[in-house]
């Protein structure tokens, strides 16, 4: 063997040393920064909501801060304009006489409720993705997509929250019914294209391959949107008596607001796929391919084998993509505060609207006087919603890590 | 003008007297500098027209400023983060006593222009007028002026060829527009929980275009063609539409005046800054800015007895007899 490598002069290898120590010390600092400001944050935000509770406000504050207990935030409360005890939020204070009302239940619901829908909309088409281009996609066509997605990413939530309240909005208002076709329609539509797929004679299967199912569909599923949205007004004629909103009314006592949790649900969804499927994704393709094989082996179809050994496998890993998917969606702020009305209502209907708390803190801190008590309420909004992510997250790290050590220890080159 | 309007001038102008006849020499120069301001969102357009002739009238000056809601203004205001604030309503009580307690003097408040508040419907509505209790029974549950029960359809305010459920749109609690709604239309009762708020006033706007059913408000300046405001009745009287004169008599309901506040120690000058500012909004000039932008100028007679309390007919720099 030659010796391309001949070693370095003293007077070099000293200065290397050197060098590598420095700048291991200077990103050591800089990842030690980094987490002495997450933790200066958590504790400013504790602090400024300690004299809620009854803690000693400091002398110099100029504000006054009333004292708050954990009824009055979370449980009904009896305002003096109503008859009976109720939820409310409305901070807005016109005169000496006017009671703020601080409940922070609405607003939790309302959070909770926006991050459901979006991930009722978001984990079936990620992780249909994610299965599909770990499993099943070819491997050019998945280096395509995962820029495509990337992309997708980073779309700011300004954008989407812009899209999704005005344009979105008021498009699905007007074609309810064929919103509503659509979702119907496509699931459909694409059990059936599996069908013929399974009935097709063996050299059209080979030029219409699974691995590149994603292109061939899309002309079908154009196909399926142009027909859901011909049809939608006979359906309506047919379905709900020719006005679907008056049906709705009558029928289930529902009001359709335009801005609504469906359309949060679409919007939010959109901006958590990337991120559950970029996870989701990384696990399934990091299963060891000696445990795929082996199932193939033994007989295992490639169904049987995703389902049986691929994502048992994986599954820790999809359940912290899930994780990290739900984290922004509850603190996602734009998107919510655009594509609804910010109301604090505490409905399931998926067509009401809701107030988050991400999108309250939005609307309302400029207005708080700084040390007042709605900032200190504000503040611990936020505070719920640092430790709610910090701990969300923290879970989905330590499921991840030990997923990887799993991978290891079934020798893949995770 | 209205009496109060009217004592409102006088107390504020008796006011603000000894803090102009104290005001110290100062050297004379050209006006250079930012000028921050913070405050309304339905002054943001006006704001920005004014800032654009300042920059024209003295080049060396910019205007920046943040428009996301009256009720940001007192805030920053007494934070020190700004020395000017826009407001569309006037500041409360509470936001005063702040202010003083951070400064220790209150701060001026300098009336510039004049709105009404439009109600508007979608222009494919056939409803011309509301009366203020029906009003309140539209967007309140609590009904402070008296309103029996809630009105939830449209066919209940007489619009028989016009059914449906009604979908409201107002703006959110920072907001100006939303104080002087709920102070004046809901007697200081509470808004339902299912109004829309909107960030903006063109948001509410775009929301009403956008539905059929839908009612909202905003200055009158923001209302486009695709909105229809309606005529305001108060009581047995008859209904009165947002026009320039019924607001400036106070006839119609929701007129309110706009205002602009600064943070100004007694016995000090204006800044230069503030002065040129101040001096180009209080001016033919800068009150045709405020018709250009959709809202009602101040009658002459007002803005003299404001320059005047001001120091604003002498230019800057010449101290005070």
């Amino acid at each position: 063997m030659i010796d391309r490598y001949p070693p370095p002069a003293p007077v070099r290898r000293r200065f290397r040393d050197l060098r590598d120590r420095l700048f291991t010390l200077l990103v050591g600092a800089c990842g030690i920064g980094v987490i002495l400001a997450v933790l200066a944050i958590g504790v400013f935000l504790f602090v400024e909501v300690v004299p809620l509770f009854g803690g000693d406000t400091p002398a110099s504050e100029t504000q006054a801060t009333t004292e708050i207990d954990f009824e009055s935030l979370w449980l009904p409360q009896q305002y003096p304009d109503y008859e009976t005890p109720r939820y409310r939020w409305q901070a807005n204070v016109l005169s000496e006489d006017d009671t703020p009302m601080f409940s922070l239940t609405p607003l939790a619901w309302g959070t909770l409720k926006a991050a459901a829908y979006a991930l009722l909309f978001a984990i079936p088409l990620a992780l249909g993705a994610a299965i599909h281009s770990a499993c099943f996609m070819s491997r050019r066509l998945r280096h395509r997509l995962k820029p495509a997605l990337e992309l997708m990413e980073a779309l700011p939530g300004v954008v989407i929250g812009f899209v999704a309240g005005l344009v979105l909005a008021p498009y699905v208002e007007r074609h309810l019914v064929g919103a509503l076709a659509l979702v119907l329609i496509l699931p459909l539509g694409l059990l059936v294209a599996g069908v013929v797929h399974s009935c097709l004679p063996a050299t059209l299967a080979r030029a219409l391959s699974l691995s590149r199912a994603g292109l061939w569909l899309i002309p079908w599923l154009a196909l399926l949107v142009a027909l859901a949205m011909v049809m939608s007004p006979y359906l309506e004629v047919v379905w709900f008596g020719g006005d679907m909103r008056a049906w709705l009314e009558q029928q289930l006592g529902l009001d359709y607001a335009m801005r609504n949790a469906m359309i949060v649900g679409l919007a939010m969804g959109f901006a958590i796929i990337p991120t559950i499927y970029a996870l989701a994704e990384e696990a399934l393709s990091g299963v060891p391919d000696s445990l795929s094989e082996g199932a193939q082996a033994l007989g295992a179809s490639r169904w049987q084998t995703l389902w049986n050994v691929i994502l048992p496998a994986a599954s820790p890993g999809i359940f912290s993509a899930v994780m990290i998917g739900a984290g922004r969606a509850v603190g996602e702020t734009m998107i919510v505060l655009m594509a609804t009305g910010n109301t604090a209502l505490m409905t399931l209907s998926p067509l009401d609207g809701m107030r988050s708390m991400a999108a309250n803190i939005a609307i309302e801190l400029p207005e708080a006087a700084a040390g007042g008590t709605h900032y200190r309420v504000l503040l611990l909004c936020a505070f719920l919603l640092f430790v709610f992510t910090f701990c969300v997250n923290t879970l989905a790290e330590i499921v991840r890590g030990r997923l990887s050590h799993r991978y290891r220890r079934l020798g893949g080159l995770a | 003008m209205s009496i109060r309007c009217r004592t409102a001038l006088l107390l504020w102008i008796l006011l603000i007297w000894p803090v102009v006849g104290t005001m110290a020499q100062a050297p004379e120069g050209p006006v250079v500098g930012n000028l921050d301001s913070i405050g309304s969102d339905t002054m943001a357009g006006l704001m920005l027209r004014w800032g654009e002739r300042l920059e024209e009238r003295h080049p060396a000056v910019r205007l920046q400023m943040q428009a996301s809601g009256s009720s940001t203004a007192p805030a920053a205001l007494a934070e020190g983060t700004t020395r000017l604030g826009a407001m569309s309503r006037r500041m409360t009580t509470s936001e005063r006593e702040t202010f003083e307690a951070h400064h220790g003097y209150p701060p001026v408040e300098i009336p510039v222009a004049m709105d009404a508040l439009a109600v508007f419907v979608n222009r494919h509505n056939p409803l011309d007028e509301v009366s203020m209790k029906q009003l309140d029974a539209i967007f309140s549950d609590t009904h402070d002026c008296g309103a029996k029960r809630s009105i939830d359809r449209w066919e209940a305010l007489g619009t028989p060829d016009f059914a449906g459920p009604i979908d409201r749109h107002s703006r959110n609690s920072v907001s100006g527009s939303y104080g002087v709604f709920r102070r004046e239309a809901l007697c200081g009762g509470n808004f339902r929980v299912d109004v829309n708020e909107h960030p903006g006033s063109s948001a509410v706007v775009a929301a009403v275009a956008a539905t059929t059913g839908g009612i909202g408000y905003s200055g009158i300046g923001y209302v486009t063609v695709a909105v229809k405001p309606l005529a305001l009745r108060k009581g047995d009287g008859p209904a009165v539409s947002p026009s320039e004169r019924a607001t400036l008599s106070g006839e119609y309901p929701l007129s309110r005046t706009l205002y602009l506040y600064v943070n100004l120690p007694p016995g000090e000058r204006l800044p230069a800054t503030e002065h040129a500012f101040l001096d180009l909004v209080l001016s033919p000039e800068g009150q045709d800015g405020v018709r250009e932008s959709g809202f009602i100028p101040l009658p002459d007679m007002v803005i003299a007895a404001i320059r005047q309390a001001m120091g604003l007919n002498r230019p800057w720099g010449e101290g005070s007899s």
